[in-house]
């Protein structure tokens, strides 16, 4: 009977029951938003004229981020047409709420109120305001699990924003929120305080959105690897408003080119190359030197 | 006949609201002792309606249970269909105990169900081994077990389910 659960066609029945399930998921959501509701309505004055003035002073530094980020965008897209490569870094994100968790503690899973009726597909990503949350595991009509990063099942190919050192982040074993990162060398780069952001392999998680923290790191001469620990960067305790990603349609990966002059380019390092026939065929070699 | 369905909408809600129940979202501290309340309803029903609420039906609440939690189809739903198999061969006597006995039975069979839902939920990868703390669901829903009795006998008595 379970042992059927470990194979495909279970997938519709599960579907199916999910527009049975559907209406006690909104009425167990009542509570919050109840509260969010009193939250909203009974909020002095002179709060929300300070609640204002700080999102307009949010608003304005994200804006002068986004500036920035702009020319940097158009510049690192300029660069990366020189190697005859498109990478393309704007996505489409849909907004979604977090409607309920996993009542398992050692199962690190949430439900989100955007189901397959919306658009949403089985491996799409998940992020917050602060950083990757985790991916989609199962899709219901209107609703669907996701797996976050810190669940123990779950690894995160990420890389170090500093030097680019590459390593795959996994969930703790353990309840405490956290992230280990997976056979780091003794000799590889690491040091608490640096910014680990996802490396775009496994082709799940978009390329450079900001993932963890590292908190820890302990080298112990007699053992093979280092024990890197990292704190998630997504609020995955307590936020309920959350984003999903919808990749673009033309992602085309660098080219993996073993010219000895592209060595020296920073963004030379190996990216695992795409056995995707279609996209591979968009890139003409014979244009490189134009 | 009028009275083979009667009233069918009370015990459809007692599941609805233990459902509910089920999923809220309770502080990580208190996930371990969230007391099982799908089970300890379906203790009720079969008990106090055998011929109504039987194997059959506890097979269906366990099956969107499963939905609901997210789990391998057929795990709550094996836990449960135990249970009421259980609460099956001893209802006459079940109705005769006082409410500490019948507290002590409820503790067994949530216990049981509670250790086969972890093995199975181990042996799927669904979850990993950790300590013997999850067990401790089994005492409150038999703390719970006594007020809930009587909740539920008044609730079936005043809109007469039989």
């Amino acid at each position: 009977m379970f042992a059927d659960g470990r194979f495909g066609y279970l997938e519709r029945v599960r579907y199916g029951l999910g527009y049975v399930t559907t209406p006690v998921y909104w009425v167990a959501d009542i509570p919050t938003r109840i509260s969010f509701w009193i939250d909203d309505v009974f909020v002095s004055r002179s709060d929300l004229l300070v609640e204002n003035e700080r999102l307009r002073e949010d608003l304005l530094v994200a804006q002068r981020e986004l500036q920035l980020l702009e020319s940097l965008a158009s510049e690192n897209s300029r660069l990366l047409d020189l190697r005859e490569a498109t990478q393309v870094i704007a996505r489409e994100v849909m907004p979604a709420e977090i409607i309920n968790v996993s009542p398992d503690p050692y199962s690190k899973r949430i439900l989100i109120n955007k189901g397959s009726e919306d658009g949403v597909f089985l491996g799409q990503a998940l992020l917050d305001a602060k950083g990757l949350m985790g991916q989609v595991d199962e899709v219901l009509p209107f609703s669907a699990w996701v797996l976050l990063i810190t669940d123990s099942h779950h690894i995160t190919p990420v890389e170090v924003n500093r030097n680019g050192e590459r390593a795959l982040a996994r969930g703790s074993r353990s309840t405490v929120s956290e992230l280990e990162l997976e056979f780091v060398t003794q000799t590889q780069d690491m040091k608490a305080g640096d910014l680990l952001v996802s490396s775009g392999m496994g082709q799940v998680y978009p390329k450079n959105y900001p993932v963890a923290e590292v908190t820890s790191v302990y080298s112990d001469p007699g053992q093979d690897f280092t024990t890197v620990k990292a704190r998630p960067l997504a609020q995955l305790a307590s936020t309920r408003h959350v984003m999903l990603v919808f990749a673009s349609e033309e992602r085309v990966l660098p080219e993996f080119d073993l010219e000895p002059g592209e060595e020296t380019l920073p963004e030379a390092q190996p990216v695992k190359p795409v056995f995707d026939e279609s996209q591979v065929s968009q890139i003409d070699p014979s244009t490189s030197n134009q | 006949m009028q009275s083979r369905a009667h009233a069918i909408w009370v015990i459809l809600l007692s599941f609805f609201i233990a459902y509910l129940l089920a999923i809220v979202p309770f502080p990580d501290w208190a996930m371990n002792y969230r007391p099982e309340w799908v089970p300890m309803v379906l203790i009720y029903w079969v008990m106090a309606l055998p011929y109504r609420v039987g194997i059959g039906s506890a097979w269906i609440v366990g099956i969107v249970l499963d939905v609901l939690e997210g789990s391998v189809l057929g795990l709550n739903a094996l836990g449960l269909v135990i249970i009421a198999y259980v609460t099956l061969n001893l209802h006459q006597r079940l109705r005769m105990f006082s409410a500490l006995q019948q507290a002590g039975l409820v503790f067994a069979m949530v216990g049981i169900n509670l250790m086969l839902n972890r093995w199975l939920e181990i042996l799927t990868g669904q979850t990993v081994a950790s300590n013997l703390l999850f067990l401790s669901a089994a005492l409150t829903s038999a703390i719970i077990w006594p007020p809930m009795f009587q909740l539920l006998r008044h609730i079936r008595r005043s809109f007469d389910v039989h």
